[in-house]
């Protein structure tokens, strides 16, 4: 750590990260380390980001795939691979044991039923009604093991009249379905076409925000099934789709259109709800600037020189500036200025402003927009545990994001990364089912595991 | 699903949530904070918002471009619903007092201070666990309770926390600026995160009967979707740059524009999804071209921009209903873009009970979300809405806490617990009858 005077709550801190730095986690105790959980996940990154969760925090996961390997293992950024599996699934293997079972095979499906008889938690991502007809449905397997927590994440939901789609679920589709991305982007200008202008236009964001919602949500249902298991002995099945669970982060649309007939809009890098709020321009590239409070708006103009000229000093109320066309308004007004800096200069100065301007402490928010790269290397992030290499003895050490939150007690932790297709087949169908080589080869010869 | 889901809508309240018997302490302002005990309240839990009188959490003050719902900020109604409204001076001993008293009986605290805060009001994690060992703690903020950033008092939100991140920069299309998300979308995913951490600590909790402290920061929780990103760079070499609408990890899978200037969203790169979009746009010969084949090959730079041109030509002959249909009909997934009015009609959400009318005594019927995830033996449920600034200090001091009449009394005269600032968003909005919504009549 960089040489600073330390807060007046430094003892707190120290405290704090003596309790649960995640550098002590391998130490700790595992929440979920009680449970076995089947990921039967195919297409989907929800799924295997629902299992991974679980996996972090102890649950025995087994990740069942098709001989051969689900499709999901190709996801990954112009087609790479590490040692023959996609960047996308080195991150969500992680925790997991790997079998293969065909589940288009008679033999295949009564395997699955006595593995699902032995567990706790079942993730799937079929569309619905495909694991029914294949008579390893909630139905089926709940029969045998009442106690189990079956849990669907699918494009349209189990019931309603878009359920009988047998489509898959992506999570470009899903983010288009939510009404997010009609509202995310940039603003055409008065009079052009998005013909000319093809980023001006409806955006999605980059990360699978809609995957990773629906897998956190059915995470979150799954936790709160099993706490009503540890109550009540029941089971349940779960239904989760995932345009509704990244529809249910956006906080106002749905009702104003109800309210009033209007459709929220794309509003670039501003905030409709907010100001001051949005993303500016420097000479290097861009910062986030922030200050919900009238006088953090005034410490900004203040900061940039403008506050006489703008007639700072007599501003009453935030309310005006947080209507449409004076944050366009100011937008405009404020670009230029920001635009003379380059993101660190801005930020240096908002610090300076804290100890020394007009309004100190009062400063605004200034947050550098960086890049991945910059993240990653940044030493506050490093030092919080956030990309601690994952020393995997098949793929080498690769970087994961972890530690995405921190415990005393029992701490997230990632073991390693992924396993080859079926690398588990012999230990888990030896544990679980008592076939040993022998009866393993004659499953294999038949094309079942 | 074999009837677990039959008629679930309709019989969705002859059934608990799954967390009853939960009771969770909320001080926190804003979305981050405040969205999770939301979610437990949805499924359940007893929620109690604990808001500093007289003008409570600030989200009571946002609108979109002056929109209030009868003098409510609409966010403020989306994030909070289903909980108990306590306002308890905290800076005040006897409000400390209370809030202990409170502690006491809970399972789950949850703040999003500044770090040292609730030490300093002598509610913090040490001390409300020495009467109460199996309460699991949650503290959220943006660069969590220690570290460089997080000593340097650096505050934080949302927006800071897509830049920080990276997430922002690559959300935009290449060549252009990076593109602040329009939803609020580390405070509430990293809210949601945060309750996969609450739950995982109650599973442990029941089997060990020691609770817990968590700290979550929303700028390292946003890291964690981003995936692919961080092996990516660390095997190339490079940043990770932004691509716009088209998925760079799967292909095809991108928005184009149609013929009547609305956007499609399609994905293909199962054999069977895309030998069905090359029937539906009448060229199978793609499906055995060598370039596009494969997946991986596909997914090759050259070979991803040959074929998404060759699918964006012919999308813009089509409009975005046919195109739509044609999925159905070929079996690849394709979906126009969705806006406010089809979240409010589209038949799918109502059926399914996601979108619906609240019947609220104080706010009236109104359309919110339903919580998203379905349970078949225990729904979760959306059912009242926002309250005044205090506006259920008299039912919790004298159910929860067995506070006689007199004692409530002497808390307010003493300032321990308040009521609402006569303001917008703190107090009742003005059709109130005085008497709706009210639990105990004061």
């Amino acid at each position: 750590m960089k040489e600073q005077e330390r807060p007046s709550w430094a003892d707190w801190a120290d405290r704090i990260r003596s309790l649960d730095d995640p550098a002590k986690a391998f130490e700790k105790p595992e929440a979920l380390d009680d449970l076995v959980v089947l990921d039967l996940s195919s297409r989907s990154m929800a799924g295997c980001f629902c299992s991974s969760l679980l996996a972090e925090s102890g649950a025995k996961t087994i990740r069942i795939e098709p001989p051969g390997g689900d499709l999901i293992r190709t996801y990954s950024p112009g087609g790479i691979k590490h040692q023959g599996t996609g960047l996308a699934y080195l991150q969500e293997g992680r925790n997991k044991f790997h079998i293969t079972l065909n589940l288009e095979t008679e033999e295949g499906r009564e395997i699955l039923k006595s593995l699902a008889g032995q567990a706790d938690i079942v993730i799937e991502t079929y569309p619905a009604g495909m694991m029914d007809e294949w008579g390893i449905g909630y139905k089926e397997l709940s029969a045998d093991n009442p106690r189990l927590i079956f849990a669907s994440i699918t494009a349209f939901g189990q019931f309603g009249p878009e359920s009988v789609n047998r489509q898959y679920d992506y999570d470009n589709i899903s983010q288009a379905r939510s009404g997010i991305q009609y509202q995310t982007g940039e603003v055409l200008p008065e009079g052009s076409s998005c013909r000319e202008k093809p980023y001006a236009v409806p955006t999605k964001s980059g990360p699978w925000m809609g995957w990773a919602t629906s897998g956190t949500f059915a995470a979150v249902g799954i936790l709160a099934a099993l706490y009503h298991r540890d109550m009540t002995g029941e089971g349940q099945a779960i239904d989760v789709a995932t345009p509704e669970a990244y529809e249910r982060l956006n906080d106002y649309a749905l009702h104003w259109y109800a309210d009033q007939q209007v459709v929220n809009e794309r509003f670039g890098s501003l905030d409709a709800c907010l100001w001051l709020y949005g993303f500016y321009p420097t000479k290097d590239g861009g910062v986030f600037l922030g200050g919900l409070r009238l006088e953090m708006w005034q410490a900004l103009v203040d900061m940039l020189g403008k506050w006489d000229e703008w007639g700072a000093g007599e501003w009453k109320s935030l309310a005006p500036f947080t209507q449409k066309d004076w944050q366009l308004k100011y937008q405009s007004m404020i670009d230029p200025l920001t635009s003379q800096y380059t993101s660190k200069e801005l930020t240096d100065k908002s610090i300076e402003y804290s100890k020394s301007g007009r309004l100190a402490p009062i400063t605004p928010v200034v947050a550098e927009i960086v890049s991945p790269w910059k993240t990653m290397h940044d030493e506050n992030w490093l030092d919080r545990g956030m990309f601690t290499p994952v020393e995997d003895p098949v793929y080498g050490p690769v970087v994961c994001a972890q530690a995405h939150w921190k415990a005393t007690e029992t701490p997230p932790r990632t073991k390693w990364v992924c396993r080859p297709v079926g690398y588990d087949n012999g230990y888990i169908y030896l544990k679980y089912l008592g076939y040993g080589p022998a009866a393993l080869k004659k499953l294999e010869a038949k094309g079942i595991v | 699903m074999s009837g677990a889901f039959q008629n679930y809508v309709k019989n969705k309240f002859k059934k608990p949530g799954p967390l009853k018997g939960i009771r969770v302490l909320e001080v926190c302002t804003l979305l981050f904070g405040p969205a999770g005990p939301s979610f437990l309240g949805q499924m359940g839990a007893e929620v109690i918002k604990v808001e500093l009188p007289p003008l409570g959490d600030v989200t009571r003050s946002l609108n979109p471009f002056g929109w209030f719902y009868k003098e409510q900020g609409p966010a403020f109604m989306h994030i909070n619903p289903n909980k108990l409204y306590l306002a308890l001076d905290l800076h005040r001993d006897k409000g400390q007092q209370i809030f202990r008293e409170l502690a006491a009986k809970s399972d789950i605290i949850e703040f999003n201070m500044r770090p040292g805060v609730p030490d300093r009001w002598n509610v913090g994690y040490e001390q409300i666990k020495e009467f109460n060992p199996g309460i699991i703690y949650i503290e959220k903020n943006g660069f969590g309770q220690w570290g460089e950033y997080a000593e340097e008092n650096r505050p934080s939100n949302d927006g800071a926390a897509q830049a920080l991140a990276g997430f922002a920069w690559i959300s935009s299309f290449a060549g252009r600026p990076p593109l602040k998300q329009s939803i609020w979308v580390c405070d509430v995913f990293g809210a949601l995160m945060g309750e996969v951490a609450v739950l995982s600590a109650l599973h442990h909790r029941k089997r060990t009967g020691r609770g817990q402290y968590i700290e979550m920061s929303q700028i390292e929780n946003i890291m964690r979707p981003m995936g692919w990103v961080w092996p990516y760079q660390q095997f190339a070499g490079k940043s990770a740059e932004p691509s716009g609408n088209r998925d760079q990890c799967i292909c095809p899978a991108d928005t184009f524009l149609c013929s009547d200037e609305k956007f499609v969203a399609i994905a293909a790169p199962a054999p069977e999804e895309f030998g069905g979009l090359c029937a539906a746009m009448k060229r199978p010969e793609l499906r055995e071209d060598p370039r596009f084949r494969d997946h991986s090959d596909r997914l090759r730079e050259e070979n991803a921009l040959a074929i998404l041109k060759i699918i964006s030509d012919w999308a813009i002959t089509k409009t975005a209903g046919e195109i739509e249909s044609l999925g159905k009909e070929f079996g690849f997934a394709a979906v126009h873009l969705h806006n406010a009015q089809d979240m409010n009609e589209d038949p799918h959400r109502r059926a399914r009970g996601f979108v619906k009318e609240i019947d609220d005594p104080m706010y009236g019927q109104y359309v919110d979300h339903e919580f998203p995830v379905m349970m078949s033996k225990t729904p979760p449920k959306t059912k009242w809405n926002v309250r005044p600034v205090g506006f259920d200090n008299d039912f919790i001091m004298a159910k929860i806490l067995g506070k006689s009449q007199s004692e409530i009394d002497g808390l307010y005269r003493d300032g321990a617990i308040g009521k609402w600032k006569d303001q917008q968003g703190r107090r009742p909005p003005a059709d109130w009858d005085q008497k709706s919504g009210l639990i105990l009549r004061r």
